[in-house]
């Protein structure tokens, strides 16, 4: 199933997220963030999408994987942060 | 002794020269070429940027700039989609361990926009620094700023507004719906101000450029040096724009 929403991070930026999931496995195929925040250094958002593909659509899940992606990378949010980024993924589910 | 950093006002070029300037003047300083460098610049044809986590077609109505002559480019910096048109756009370059540049990138913000600050106070604009990276004069939006760090070189570019258009900005940006778009330029009308209606009078690129320049030399406690692009810098500059910012694989990457 594909799927777009837009999400305001409370206090921060505007997300805009296309997600690909299957709806019987319950996994994430494909997903593209795109918005107005800033990630430093900038290829840490390819790292996050890089590393919810074929990972379960799962709140805990994404939330796990984007933290650890941050630690491991050292990567600066600023306008989103990792339960943003989660919480705009998870709106997608219809 | 004053720390003596360079000035540059290239004037203006076309969004693909302006933002692979920035990117060339953060490589130059980056190998140690030149100093820590303030420019300030100008668009011409008028331009929309986006900023890199930013999709082109998503923000911009590519075929409405084609017909109104506007240039569309991604920003290295991330942010959000700008209508470069009557404004002063500055950059400044400066090594991420300069001790006048806070490691943390909030503070780093506040502390370039503090520039910002001084220079519109001299011009007679009261102004503050609206986190994340705006610069408000009362409610009302001023001025946008996006930085990067790349290789331990910090580059911060943004807008002042000389004169604003939201008519034709929403022109250019997608907008939700047509529906909405008269709510949306009302609202911009009253979120977005600039210098000439705040002084009530027209404003020049050269005098927001002095002032601005001044903000740059009490904020930092530095000397501007006036200062031209070396050589490297403006092989870079038309190395970057042909190979980066002209290309589409660049533009349309999200």
């Amino acid at each position: 199933m594909h799927v777009h929403t837009i999400y305001k991070v409370p206090q921060g930026k505007l997300l805009k997220i296309s997600l690909d999931y299957d709806d019987a496995t319950n996994v994430i195929q494909q997903i593209r963030i795109t918005g107005d925040f800033f990630i430093h250094p900038e290829d840490g958002l390819e790292l996050l999408e890089e590393s919810l593909r074929h990972t379960p659509y799962d709140h805990d899940v994404i939330l796990k994987n984007i933290k650890h992606q941050i630690t491991a990378h050292q990567l600066t949010l600023i306008g989103v942060t990792a339960e943003g980024l989660t919480q705009g993924i998870m709106r997608c589910r219809p | 002794m004053t720390e003596h950093w360079r000035f540059l006002d290239t004037g203006s070029h076309d969004a693909f020269t302006n933002m692979a300037m920035d990117r060339a003047i953060l490589e130059a300083h980056r190998t140690g070429l030149v100093p820590p460098t303030v420019r300030v610049y100008g668009w011409t044809p008028s331009a929309i940027s986006i900023g890199y986590f930013q999709g082109m077609t998503e923000e911009v109505d590519v075929q409405a700039c084609q017909q109104h002559g506007v240039d569309c480019v991604r920003r290295i910096t991330g942010g959000g989609a700008v209508f470069h048109d009557k404004e002063l756009t500055y950059s400044i370059v400066v090594a991420e361990s300069h001790p006048k540049i806070p490691r943390n990138i909030l503070e780093s913000y506040g502390r370039i926009c503090g520039a910002l600050v001084r220079g519109l106070e001299d011009l007679g604009i009261a102004s503050s620094f609206a986190p994340i990276n705006d610069i408000v004069v009362g409610s009302q939006k001023i001025s946008g700023n996006a930085q990067t760090r790349k290789q331990g070189i910090v580059l911060q570019h943004g807008t002042i507004l000389l004169d604003v258009d939201v008519e034709t900005m929403f022109t250019l940006l997608k907008v939700p719906s047509e529906k909405i778009k008269d709510k949306m330029i009302a609202d911009a009308r009253q979120r977005v101000t600039s210098c000439s209606r705040i002084l009530g009078r027209p404003i020049s690129f050269k005098e927001v450029a002095a002032n601005l320049r001044r903000g740059f030399e009490e904020e930092f406690s530095i000397r501007l040096d006036d200062g031209a692009l070396i050589e490297e810098e403006r092989e870079w500059t038309t190395k970057f724009r042909e190979e980066c910012f002209r290309q589409a694989a660049w533009n349309y990457r999200r």
